[in-house]
């Protein structure tokens, strides 16, 4: 072996239409190591590892590989050169069989069956169709074809996230195996316990950038937990709401042991009007399906919602939820707008269920849109269509929209995905003053830090399950990011 | 309880045979019953009838087999009936008058021009990224005026052995089945065999079923969308052929490949290819092209007249589909 890395990646920069995901993001891997790639929700993990993968090419930068300048075009190539992914969502074809699967990436299936008989899974039906499995046994069999291939680098994009502890046992067996063998590994994962325990070196993302390479013992949880923060900006939370008369505010909305699938397991909270309540979670603990429920696009297995009156939201499409005042900001700002119309159009967009003159809007929705307009400060001016606003703004619209129809309970999912500082205030000073104004607010983000900044209380999700309740004055992001990682439990 | 969750689903084998096998064998059920019903309602049914259901539903069965390969990989095709015309014409044109030989040579020669042709199309599609259905539907008026071109009148001709080799006789009736039974299960079975074991044929179904995960595991999807396009128009010039055999003459009308096209779309829905790509077989494709065929017959023996036969036709698509729809979304609440 020369003393070249086996992947060395220099100043990989990628941008998706107006978000930047990777400003500019170096990575070294040594052969026969096993290097964690960390960072915060939206860091810019997964991009680095689909620009290694060749599922996105860079805007810029290199990539070699044992020194060597290596154009990864497709994911084939990056195979064939020895880089093998397993992807968050895996790369299975749901309507293929396990057997077909393989037959199509040219895998002998005995080589595959060897690998899932190491990791237990000997008993999986390679005539079952990919969508008949459970999502854990899907990410095993994808980790088993990338062995097969037996590959110079394995990339491991969260892969421990779906797994019990001990389907994750058999992952940690197979990343030493590599090692011995002189092979490396490259593993994301949100659990710093893992990356302690497993890898030898690692390397932080933060804003799409590359910001510190340490070994984990020695720096040890806090030290990456701090690394992948940064020096958290220090904004003062807005003069505190009178906090003791929320006790007394009326309940906007109750839910009573919602249940939905493995995803949400029992979740009850209760949200007050003029109260906007955070809810933390690291990726995929189940925020996706609660909101869902609580949108109405999604009905629950078990368990209650009930609005002010005492009344069930018992939706049974996001349409009824909106008439019952529960509305939805998601992250996905083009998902929720009308991007090809004008920003007036989309604005009215709920009203359209209101329309009580045929072919025009009665004339105070009308001045309800124009009064949504000037308070978000949205400039119509930008563009005729939607789309061609920048994210924040649209962002705006999507709020903006809900205020010209009206709504009791706001839900916000993760709404600052990829919105510049500058709108990202704006979008909080407007929560918060539509809380003060009597809404009930429903906030997830995966920015922990502003929690604080504009939650009264925040909840902690954890499993599908809430694990901590605490004032969001206190809620540093330090104390969020420690509960989001279900430690607390492990203390107790 | 954790081996439960990651358990084989074996003890449950029949369940998920029936669900993957279900539509084809319902189809086929659903066409035997057909057949008996009509053999039961003429007075006589013999070898005569066998052979005229069989080769007169090869142009429709070949065409639903086109396609089915093409929606499976995630494509809708509207002009595989004027491929269907064009084949037609050519072969009509450039086969008259010739002895069997040339006949058959002229038929391979169709069939590659009609592959080149569609596999084009698919290129196009897959460079400028324009949905399928809006390419297609300017190929169905290209490809059908250039038949027109070819062939302005009907007439032309063909071989008797070429009659023969669809028909089982040079006149185009006659009592011989066999050679319609031949050409209607080998190319079916061949092309269900092709898309299910061969590496291509299952990159159609992954491209179709989930281009992302499809790409994610190295399939060249651009390459999977330009081989399905080029299969589907090697069927539709089998249609083609067929209809010539059949009538021993061609002719070309921009009504029938219209027509085609659509009884292609009912075919597939009818033989269980889902629209969005991924899930179907070509053997259900081509059962519920017989169906479609045969019904018109069927109704008719019945006294039913032919316009209120097309009524009848189009419920029986929709009533299919909503009892589908129930199975599957029982299937889900179960889930």
């Amino acid at each position: 072996m020369s003393d070249k890395p086996l992947l060395q990646a220099d100043g990989i920069a990628k941008r998706f239409g107006t978000v930047v995901a990777l400003r500019s993001a170096n990575l070294q891997v040594e052969p026969g190591e096993i290097h964690a790639l960390l960072g915060a929700n939206g860091a810019g993990k997964s991009t680095l590892v689909k620009a290694l993968s060749g599922v996105h090419r860079p805007d810029a930068g290199s990539i070699r590989v044992n020194g060597e300048l290596f154009d990864v075009r497709n994911p084939r190539i990056a195979a064939e050169a020895g880089l093998a992914t397993v992807f968050q969502d895996p790369a299975l074809i749901p309507d293929l069989t396990v057997e077909e699967n393989l037959r199509l990436t040219n895998l002998p299936s005995e080589v595959v069956h060897d690998w899932l008989e190491r990791m237990d899974l000997a008993d999986v039906d390679f005539e079952a169709q990919i969508r008949d499995l459970p999502l854990p046994t899907l990410r095993l069999l994808d980790l088993a074809r990338a062995l097969a291939r037996d590959p110079s680098l394995l990339m491991l994009d969260e892969i421990t996230a779906a797994l019990t502890a001990d389907q994750a046992e058999h992952v940690f067996a197979v990343m030493e195996d590599r090692k011995s063998r002189g092979k490396s590994v490259l593993f994301i994962t949100h659990r710093l316990g893992e990356v302690l325990r497993m890898c030898d070196r690692a390397t932080v993302l933060r804003d799409g950038q590359d910001v510190e390479v340490c070994v984990p013992g020695e720096v040890g949880e806090a030290g990456l937990v701090q690394a992948m923060l940064g020096e958290v900006a220090k904004a003062t939370p807005d003069e505190s709401s009178a906090l003791a008369s929320l006790d007394e505010a009326p309940v906007a909305l109750e839910t009573i042991e919602l249940r939905s699938g493995d995803e949400v397991r029992g979740v009850s909270f209760s949200l007050r009007a003029g109260e906007v309540l955070g809810v933390a979670a690291l990726e995929d603990q189940g925020q996706d399906r609660l909101f869902e429920l609580l949108s109405g696009d999604r009905r629950a297995d078990a368990g209650e919602i009930i609005l002010a009156d005492g009344e069930a939201l018992d939706a049974r499409s996001p349409y009824d939820a909106v008439r019952k005042g529960v509305v939805l900001v998601p992250s996905d700002r083009l998902h929720a707008l009308l991007p090809k119309r004008p920003i007036r159009e989309n604005l009215t967009t709920p009203l359209y269920n209101k329309i009580t003159k045929w072919f025009s809007l009665a004339g105070d929705e009308k001045q309800r849109v124009d009064s949504a307009i000037d308070r978000l400060s949205i400039d119509t001016r930008a563009g005729k269509q939607a789309g061609r606003l920048s994210g924040g703004n649209q962002q705006k619209v999507v709020v903006g929209r809900w205020l010209a129809s009206g709504f009791r309970v706001l839900l916000c999912f993760d709404p600052t995905r990829g919105i510049d500082v500058g709108t990202k205030q704006q979008i909080y000073h407007l929560l918060r003053e539509l809380a003060d104004g009597g809404a009930a607010v429903l906030l997830y983000t995966s920015e922990l830090a502003e929690i604080p900044l504009v939650c009264d209380r925040v909840l902690v999700l954890y499993d599908g399950e809430i694990v901590d309740e605490q004032p969001a004055v206190n809620a540093t992001e330090q104390a969020l990011l420690t509960a989001a990682h279900g430690i607390s439990e492990e203390v107790a | 309880m954790t081996t439960a969750r990651l358990g084989s689903v074996r003890d449950v084998d029949w369940r998920v045979a029936l669900r993957r096998y279900g539509w084809n064998t319902g189809v086929w059920l659903l066409l035997i019953a057909l057949l008996v019903f009509y053999a039961s309602t003429i007075p006589s049914f013999g070898s005569f009838q066998i052979a005229s259901i069989a080769k007169n539903s090869l142009p429709l069965v070949f065409l639903a087999i086109a396609q089915a390969v093409i929606v499976i990989a995630g494509g809708i095709d509207l002009a595989v009936g004027s491929m269907l015309i064009l084949s037609n014409a050519v072969a009509a044109q450039l086969m008259d008058e010739q002895a069997f030989g040339i006949t058959l040579m002229v038929a391979v020669l169709v069939i590659l021009m009609a592959a080149a042709l569609n596999g084009a199309v698919g290129w196009v599609i897959s460079v400028s990224k324009v949905p399928d259905i809006v390419v297609t539907l300017a190929t169905l008026f290209i490809i059908a005026g250039l038949a027109l071109l070819v062939l302005p009148s009907p007439g032309g001709g063909t071989s008797d052995g070429f009659r023969a080799l669809f028909t089982g006789s040079a006149t185009g009736t006659g009592t011989n089945f066999w050679p319609a039974l031949v050409m209607l299960f080998v190319p079916m079975l061949g092309a269900a065999w092709w898309m299910k074991h061969s590496r291509t044929g299952l990159s159609l179904y992954a491209t179709g079923s989930d281009p992302t995960a499809a790409y994610l595991s190295g399939v060249n999807t651009a390459r999977a969308k330009i081989v399905s396009y080029a299969v589907g128009g090697a069927f539709a010039a089998m249609g083609g052929l067929a209809s010539l055999a059949i009538t021993g003459s061609g002719e070309s009308r921009f009504a029938t490949a219209s027509n085609f096209t659509l009884k292609s779309v009912a075919a597939i829905v009818l033989g269980g290819v889902a629209l969005t790509g991924g899930i179907g077989s070509v053997v259900g494709a081509a059962a519920a092209g017989i169906v479609l065929f045969v019904l018109s017959p069927v109704l008719s023996a019945m006294g039913v007249d032919p316009n209120t036969a097309q009524v009848i036709q189009g419920a029986l698509i929709v009533l299919v589909m909503m009892i589908a729809g129930i199975v599957q979304l029982r299937r889900e609440r179960a889930a």
